[in-house]
């Protein structure tokens, strides 16, 4: 497997959106993308914990044994929670009070695991670093989006600015977030679609074309 | 074409000769009394209200279906009128006082959301007007239960008309003294001087159009009754066995219209007789005992979560096949 800007940098937000594609991490996306800024600061948290911690794993992957390898991640990755969470309460401390609960269950959040175990144990320190850094980058997107739909619909802001008087509730309630989660999620995977399927018709027509070419050449 | 009568085919083999839509229209026509009564009862602001939903709910599934690429002559030859009473129903379920957007934004979200995205008539998991109607509540929940407006025609038993800040059913579960006495059973029966949604307040226009259906035989009155006798009971127990509570309990709030018109939609409810016994005690228990534990109106909430357990019952409650014997050998295979 060879890696290349390109293909990390398109995984990390498209073709494996940690959010959108893989519905890893789903329990801070349901839970705290009420308001956009929260899944800003949300993704923000996660996307630092997220390169710092693939950096470390991806340094020390020939030192961890085996068998005790997933206490070892997640040793490392709470270290990083840590210093996240003392860095918020220090100097961003309404974002610590809006994130709450789900700025210390980051530890265990499925994506930071999830790319420990699949990429930066297996691959260079440089590498990790910018597999973290663009996977952050989806996770970040999707729940600002997700965050800023909800929030418009819910509230009728954006990144708390007034914008409409008119408010749907139902948005801004927990029923609200699974029913704009798995909006988001088909409308993620049409538009995927749409695209791999013309890509592949564009490829299909390049092969096509030659044949055309000698059928003219022998006529 | 000559051995049509030979085909064979999976059950079932003998089929009405009543289509949907003629049951769907015969629901229209059952709802229709309500409609003239609420019309009378809060004006013409209270039909506007009820052709905006319905307008609503037909417009969202033309264009869902148009954008599924169906052609317009092939919509209107399928259409059958069950989007129509989803929105008589979500239409009657509110109070004159909301804007006009609510019923338009409820209807089209029970369409769209709840109807066609799992696949259209029939293969809905839970009622759309219900949906719909907790999809409003849940949105807009000021403008849908505060003020509400007390109808034209003032309470024929009680001396003073009601107070319009409340409903009976919310003053009577917190204990508000004060309005409960006020409202005698005749005027809840009515609907005269008892402030409420559109439809839901005289429930002898909702009674009539249950007859009809039952007579029509579209849905079975006793599944209804037992719904509504049972949350009665349930309440009274709940109220330290005291009876006088039993038809404030059932003749105020949306009981009626939910249980003859939404909890019996065929799409949601078991498939058996038995199962649908234990469907709608079970209704009327988590019915009662919400209304006890939440202190507001929760008809629509108890069905859409008793909707969730339709496929659980069906599941376990299941036709006996024809000619079953249940025989000792039968148990020992399944033992052995």
């Amino acid at each position: 497997m060879k890696n290349s800007f390109k293909k990390v940098a398109l995984g990390g937000v498209i073709t494996s959106n940690p959010t959108l594609k893989l519905v890893l991490g789903t329990c801070p996306t349901l839970a705290l993308t009420t308001a956009a800024m929260n899944g800003l600061g949300m993704g923000a948290a996660v996307t630092f914990v997220l390169i710092c911690s693939n950096l470390l794993i991806s340094l020390l992957r020939k030192v961890i044994p085996n068998q005790v390898r997933i206490p070892a991640f997640v040793l490392i990755i709470a270290t990083f929670v840590t210093i996240v969470r003392l860095a918020l309460d220090k100097f961003l401390p309404p974002i610590y009070e809006s994130l709450g609960l789900y700025l210390p269950l980051i530890v265990v959040n499925c994506i930071i695991l999830g790319r420990a175990e699949s990429f930066a144990s297996k691959n260079g320190v440089g590498w990790s670093i910018l597999d973290g850094l663009f996977m952050g980058i989806g996770f970040t997107l999707a729940l600002t989006l997700m965050g800023a739909v909800r929030e418009f619909l819910g509230y009728g802001t954006l990144f708390n600015v007034q914008i409409m008087n008119f408010q749907i509730g139902f948005f801004s309630s927990s029923a609200g977030a699974f029913f704009t989660y798995a909006v988001f999620i088909a409308v993620f995977s049409l538009v995927s679609s749409l695209i791999s399927n013309k890509r592949k018709r564009k490829a299909f027509a390049k092969t096509q074309t030659p044949v055309q070419d000698c059928a003219k050449e022998v006529e | 074409m000559e051995n049509k009568l030979y085909k064979y085919s999976s059950s079932p083999h003998v089929k009405a000769p009543r289509t949907t839509r003629q049951i769907m229209v015969r629901v229209c026509i059952a709802l229709a009394p309500a409609v003239i009564m609420g019309t009378v009862l809060f004006g013409l602001m209270a039909l506007l209200l009820i052709a905006l939903s319905v307008l609503s709910a037909i417009a969202s599934e033309f264009i869902y279906l148009l954008i599924a690429k169906k052609s317009f002559k092939s919509i209107l030859r399928q259409f059958d009128f069950t989007s129509f009473v989803t929105g008589l129903l979500i239409g009657l379920s509110v109070g004159v006082q909301t804007p006009l957007y609510v019923p338009v934004f409820a209807s089209a979200f029970a369409i769209i959301v709840v109807k066609m995205l799992f696949g259209g008539t029939g293969k809905n998991l839970v009622n759309p007007a219900v949906t719909g109607r907790i999809f409003a509540f849940i949105s807009f929940t000021a403008v849908m239960t505060s003020e509400w407006v007390a109808p034209n025609i003032a309470s024929l038993v009680g001396a003073s008309s009601v107070s319009t800040g409340a409903t009976v059913l919310t003053g009577m579960l917190n204990k508000e003294a004060s309005v409960m006495p006020m409202v005698s059973n005749l005027d809840l029966l009515l609907g005269t001087g008892v402030a409420g949604c559109i439809g839901e307040t005289c429930k002898v226009a909702l009674l009539v159009g249950a007859i009809y259906l039952a007579i029509d035989k579209v849905i079975n009155i006793l599944y209804p009754l037992i719904y509504v006798a049972v949350a009665g009971l349930f309440s009274v127990m709940l109220g330290g066995f005291d009876f006088s509570l039993f038809l404030p309990s059932i003749l105020s709030g949306g009981l009626i219209l939910g249980a003859f018109f939404m909890a019996t939609d065929y799409t949601t409810t078991p498939n058996t007789s038995l199962g649908n016994v234990i469907y709608f005690i079970l209704l009327g228990l988590v019915t009662a005992g919400l209304r006890k534990a939440t202190g507001i109106e929760v008809v629509s909430f108890a069905i859409l979560l008793m909707n969730l357990f339709v496929p659980l019952i069906d599941k376990f409650v299941t036709h006996k096949p024809f000619g079953f014997i249940k025989t000792k050998k039968t148990k020992e295979k399944k033992n052995g």
